[in-house]
């Protein structure tokens, strides 16, 4: 199918088959979607010392996230000036300096090259190579928001704020429920068969799946909220840069719908002090509480309250998802779990516990995903399988004319609707189309050296 | 070997100390015991698996992250993959009792190869700890390729009246980034 036609039966809710399989697809992204989006990398908490660094890929490109001896943050790409090699094969540690193996080449981790062996014999000093002209790459823009590091390859960019525009005031409600921030965990890592679309659409809006994908989770009393009448009653919403789903919280005002997702009052009264007016209506008067999210394209964000002892309370958790392409038919998934750094240490081991029994590798939730996952991707190779249109209209005739449901009230930003619908998931791959149908021509040398690529917070 | 030679310390080459160990029917009666748990979760008897837990339990499988040599000590407050209690263990199995448990149905075909046994006696109890190897090998489906999963286990097994629970268990799985779709299975 040409791209043309690609996009065009996307735009119409009718999705290709072959966009979850098809290497010529992931070929096209690798160029036009993931070395011109905002890639989440790290969080400024996984580094918290002078030195601490963690490793991070962009599709094949590695990078070295690390705090600088100002406590800034570098990234640099992790390869030899010199021949190539990768300079650092550790995940994460704590280094001033990295050598490369080879021939060992030195540079400082804000990627300056401090160190040539036989600088002068071999190359007559600085004036025959110049040190200072040959420090590690870096990404043309490096950003950060709430503490979440990015980078994007594109010199041409959008700021990143711009990039997740409205979709921040929901973001908020993840990683700033006190000025303090969250503190990450993580990440678990593992592969799974499976396209990478396919977990961030799911994350930006299938509350479909819920009742029958994860009734088993039901069924054991882990999660009282994913019968059908409690998800269809939550509200989905996109904006800005990206959309995720809500649950209906009985009414009552915001430290009731706090305490009923099971945080403890001092909390909630953080999360007053630290969110607006409108943040806080959203949860209290309206009583929509987050659930998932995707940030287009390919990081998503999780809360929710399952029981983790015998009893009726209920303890909410937080994590943050990268659905990592390795390659059409492969995605590495990075699950973290993050909690409010200000949170009582009795509540952040609850929590982190909530988040084990839920999701990441071992999760009861994610378990049941990745299997239709993977048979989605694999169905999706064959000769008559690449051509079917997958249909994902729901709610797509109450969109057009203007009589989809809205909730009876929405403080907040962005399009928001309730009941059954697949808005978020096509809203999401136009935005997808839209970076695949651009073309080559304002592309420029991606890579340009920067001696200190510091991140803003 | 005499009986005597397994229940202490001694320098089995200059510089190479062996550790204490046990004597060798208990050896063997706890050889047994990983085997015959291997068996139950393979056929994936899980409540009869859960009735050799001890009601304190935990089960713990960190993340294994690549650091560089000399670099390997895990930080407060790293990941795990699993670090469960007795409930929540209770609850994965309900999960994969019932009917719903799409990731186990078709169940994957396992088999968990458990070998490298080293059985040595906790002072003070008559509790030991146990270091084994275990080699998970799944296959899903009919056509995917399967999945391998080698780690290695530091249990703790409480000597009870007829038997052993395990009161303890470590589990250092050898990847860092999972080729299995998922933990559904127990190791």
């Amino acid at each position: 199918m040409k791209l043309a036609e690609v996009i065009a039966n996307v735009d119409a809710g009718r999705i290709p088959a072959s966009i979850y399989s098809d290497p010529d697809v992931f070929a096209l992204e690798r160029e036009r979607l993931f070395s011109r989006t905002w890639q989440f990398l790290a969080h400024d908490s996984e580094i918290p010392n002078v030195g601490d660094f963690v490793v991070r890929r962009i599709v094949d490109d590695s990078f070295i996230v690390s705090r600088g001896e100002n406590s800034e943050i570098h990234v640099v790409l992790n390869m030899c000036r010199h021949k190539g090699m990768q300079i650092c094969r550790a995940e994460a540690g704590n280094a001033s300096h990295f050598r490369c193996p080879y021939h060992a080449w030195t540079y400082r981790n804000d990627g300056r090259l401090v160190g040539v062996p036989f600088h002068q014999e071999a190359y007559g000093g600085d004036g025959g190579f110049d040190k200072v002209a040959h420090p590690l790459l870096s990404p043309p823009h490096v950003a950060s928001y709430r503490g979440l590091v990015f980078a994007n390859l594109d010199p041409a960019a959008v700021p990143l704020d711009e990039a997740l525009g409205d979709l921040r005031f929901f973001l908020d409600l993840y990683l700033h429920q006190s000025d303090a921030g969250v503190e990450l965990r993580g990440p678990q890592r593992w592969r799974v068969r499976c396209n990478w679309k396919i977990g961030a659409e799911n994350f930006a809006g299938d509350s479909y799946h819920t009742p029958h994908t994860h009734a088993s989770v039901v069924d054991i009393g882990l999660f009282r909220e994913p019968t059908a009448s409690k998800r269809k009653e939550g509200a989905l919403y996109f904006a800005g840069g990206g959309g995720g789903t809500t649950y209906k919280i009985p009414p009552g005002d915001f430290d009731h719908a706090i305490a009923h997702v099971g945080y403890p009052p001092e909390m909630a009264g953080r999360m007053r002090a630290a969110w607006t007016p409108e943040q806080q209506a959203l949860v209290g008067e309206a009583g929509f509480m987050v659930s998932a999210a995707t940030a287009f394209p390919n990081l998503s964000f999780v809360h929710n309250w399952p029981r983790i002892r015998a009893g009726d309370d209920v303890v909410p958790f937080i994590s943050i998802r990268l659905w990592q392409p390795v390659s059409a038919t492969e995605t590495e998934c990075l699950s973290w779990f993050a909690v409010d750094r200000n949170a009582p240490p009795a509540f952040k081991a609850d929590s982190y516990k909530a988040y084990l029994m839920c999701f990441g590798t071992s999760g009861m939730f994610e378990q049941d995903d990745v299997e239709n996952w993977t048979s989605i991707t694999n169905v999706s190779r064959g000769a008559l399988g690449s051509t079917v249109l997958l249909d994902s209209t729901m709610g797509m005739d109450r969109e057009r004319a203007g009589t989809a449901t809205r909730p009876a009230a929405w403080p907040a930003p962005g399009e928001a609707y309730v009941g059954y619908g697949e808005y978020n998931q096509r809203a999401l791959l136009r935005m997808w189309a839209r970076a695949l149908e651009r073309e080559d021509a304002e592309r420029e040398r991606r890579t340009v050296p920067l001696r200190v690529a510091a991140a803003s917070s | 070997m005499t009986t005597s030679d397994t229940h202490s310390s001694y320098v089995a080459a200059p510089g190479c100390t062996r550790p204490a160990g046990v004597d060798p029917a208990t050896h063997h009666d706890v050889a047994t015991w990983l085997t015959w748990e291997a068996q139950l979760l393979d056929e994936r008897r899980l409540r009869e698996w859960l009735s050799l837990l001890a009601d304190d339990i935990r089960y713990r499988m960190p993340v294994t992250v690549t650091t560089a040599r000399g670099t390997d000590a895990r930080p407060e407050g790293a990941m795990d993959h699993f670090d469960e209690d007795r409930y929540s263990l209770g609850k994965r199995v309900e999960r994969l009792e019932g009917d719903h448990a799409w990731t186990e149905d078709p169940p994957s075909r396992a088999r968990r190869f458990v070998s490298n046994v080293r059985v040595a006696p906790i002072d003070g109890t008559d509790d030991v700890e146990v270091r084994s190897y275990v080699l998970l090998y799944r296959s899903r489906g009919d056509d995917r390729p399967a999945d391998l999963v080698s780690a290695g286990r530091t249990d703790v097994l409480r000597r009870v009246e007829g038997g052993w629970l395990l009161a303890r268990r470590d589990i250092v799985i050898d990847e860092a980034v999972l080729r299995t779709q998922n933990l559904a299975l127990f190791l």
